[in-house]
């Protein structure tokens, strides 16, 4: 949970009262541009970086007051990881497993089956100095993983991965917030996001825009549903039937494709397609355009909300 | 898992991360291939001179192990300091090292004691490699019963550059600036040590004196060869005084006090000023760390 965080870099203020609060078993998508404040408040919720005002508890416990206890079962992976090339993927993840008080058999086993996951089978005994960017961004996903935290922080996760890697991995993430654990992921990707995130939180110049389900923030920047159809012929009367609908704000031709503008959010393609039947109308496609992430994302930054 | 088995996982991780360093490797080999070569030179070229008597050749083995105390000792403890904590900001791998169950106090002792800790077993070999070369250079040695505790005092010495080294490493969190630094404030400090003697020689006004004492190179070079002193007695001779505190002798005729209470005064001075700076030292890397955020990726 973090509450009502504060955090100033001189005078300039990276962070302004952010609020949230991330539940067990969510993925929680971070979302917002470059500088807006999302590693500042991942670095801010480990402890690594002192907040001005507000806290953060992990597990009811405040990172900065008791590493110990509140990092624990905590797992992280940050943005373009630099890892320690004087070791092999084992060596570090051997060592991370250290830090974390397993004992030697559990090191043995989970390093061999994190190493699988991550697709470095080969690798593990290779200097990390010899990874590639992709190949260093799996290893500090398997790092974040060693102590098989309750807890998984991801700072844009699979920047540098092939689109492969970036699939197996936003099924990973899903997998483990389906076994109860916590996922928070910061990233760029809206898709990414979209796609695998139960929850999301928008910030923007350091400032929470949003924060709810990834259904809410869809539904709380839409201003309008659309139909879009693509008929055989646009016929005047069929546009003139479909303006005079209730629940129809607008129609917009260009050439023989119809932009349905709707009063309600509601999916209304049944009762459309029927208008242009009954308008002796052969209709070639019809689709109903919601808004996107990419559009709330955009809207939210603009003061949508 | 206790405090202290988190402290012991982060020496194992800074010897690896400090031996990885080809410096310190380089240095260290530099340090031993040196010490040898001055002792080859000495039995090629001083052997029955005024340099090198026969009563001299059985302590011998005090110029090996003390020669290094000077330079490469120091150099060392500078450079394996010099980047103990810097090179994790400047890496980056100072978040992932401190986003795990770890106290920063804990962090920052396991650090220490891994950079020192390694320094000691450098200081350790050189050691035991001076006293081989001046058993074989020279025959059989005596007063080998002193070694480990003058190894002690050469560890001990070494606290003040490394503390120093160390300070700054978190303070400035650059490791080159860091070296740049600490290896100036050695050499401004041998030199100030030179001009204060000069002048207190001039001048006898004993404030010049105590200054010559306070300066932080006099007491990482002087305590393990006060405290040889203390403990034996050893021929005196050129090459001998070298290691010596030359004020020592002047002092004695100045004040007309025997050598030995004048040894003995100036090793306990020694111990203290070796202690005062490197707790200051330390005090601050601590408060630095405490009270500052882990700086992100620098380099």
């Amino acid at each position: 949970m973090v509450s009502n965080l504060t955090k100033y870099y001189g005078n300039f203020k990276a962070l302004d009262s952010v609020s949230f609060a991330v539940g067990k078993g969510w993925i929680y998508g971070y979302l917002g541009p470059n500088g807006a404040g999302k590693t500042t408040t991942i670095r801010t919720m480990l402890g690594l970086l002192k907040p001005d005002q507000g806290e953060v508890q992990i597990a009811s416990v405040n990172p900065t007051k008791d590493p110990v206890q509140a990092l624990q079962s905590v797992g992280y992976a940050p943005e373009l990881p630099t890892l320690q090339t004087f070791f092999t993927g084992m060596q570090l993840l051997d060592f991370m497993g250290r830090m974390f008080g397993l004992n030697a058999r559990d090191r043995k086993e989970g390093i061999k089956q994190l190493l699988n996951l991550v697709g470095l089978k080969e690798w593990g005994d290779k200097k990390i100095g010899k990874y590639s960017k992709g190949m260093v961004q799996r290893l500090s996903v398997a790092l974040a993983l060693i102590n098989d935290p309750t807890v998984l922080i991801m700072d844009e996760p699979t920047i540098g991965m092939d689109p492969e890697a970036t699939a197996h991995f936003r099924n990973l993430f899903t997998t483990l917030s389906k076994q109860g654990k916590t996922v928070f992921i910061s990233s760029h990707l809206l898709d990414e996001v979209q796609r695998i995130c139960t929850h999301v939180g928008m910030i923007n110049k350091g400032r929470m825009v949003f924060d709810g389900p990834i259904t809410q923030v869809l539904e709380a920047f839409t201003q309008q549903w659309v139909i879009e159809a693509e008929l055989k012929e646009v016929t005047k009367t069929i546009v003139s039937a479909l303006k005079k609908l209730d629940y129809v704000q607008d129609v917009k031709t260009e050439g023989n494709k119809l932009r349905i503008e709707l009063k309600e959010k509601k999916d209304l393609r049944g009762e459309i397609s029927s208008e242009i039947f009954k308008r002796k109308g052969v209709l070639l496609s019809l689709n109903l355009h919601k808004i996107t992430l990419e559009d709330a994302y955009l809207r939210a930054l603009k003061g949508g909300q | 898992m206790s405090a202290l088995r988190r402290i012991t996982v982060i020496v194992g991780y800074e010897w690896r991360r400090a031996l990885a360093k080809k410096s310190v490797l380089t240095l260290i080999i530099l340090a031993i291939a040196v010490q040898s070569l001055i002792l080859a030179l000495y039995s090629r070229f001083a052997v029955d001179t005024m340099f090198l008597t026969e009563e001299v050749k059985p302590f011998m083995w005090i110029l090996g192990v003390l020669q290094g105390q000077g330079l490469f000792v120091q150099l060392i403890a500078i450079i394996i300091a010099g980047s103990t904590m810097s090179e994790e900001y400047e890496h980056g791998t100072a978040d992932i090292l401190l986003s795990k169950p770890i106290t920063k106090v804990e962090y920052l002792s396991g650090k220490f004691l891994g950079g020192f800790s390694l320094l000691a077993l450098v200081e350790a070999l050189t050691t035991v490699v001076g006293v081989i070369l001046a058993s074989w250079f020279f025959g059989p040695q005596n007063g080998l019963q002193y070694v480990p505790l003058i190894f002690l005092a050469i560890v001990y010495s070494t606290l003040i550059f490394f503390c120093l080294s160390f300070m700054f490493s978190e303070v400035l969190r650059r490791s080159t600036l860091t070296m740049l630094i600490a290896l100036v404030i050695l050499v401004a400090s041998s030199i100030t040590r030179q001009l204060l003697v000069q002048l207190y020689l001039t001048t006898e006004e004993y404030l010049y004196f105590y200054l010559s004492r306070g300066i932080p190179t006099w007491g990482a070079n002087y305590f393990p060869s006060l405290l040889m002193r203390e403990l034996m007695t050893i021929p005196s001779t050129v090459f001998l005084n070298l290691i010596n505190d030359p004020l020592i002798p002047i002092e004695a005729r100045i004040r007309g006090v025997s050598e030995a209470i004048l040894v003995r005064e100036a090793l306990q001075q020694a111990a203290i000023i070796v202690a005062v700076y490197a707790i200051i030292f330390i005090l601050v890397a601590v408060y630095r760390l405490l009270k500052s955020d882990v700086t992100k990726k620098t380099a």
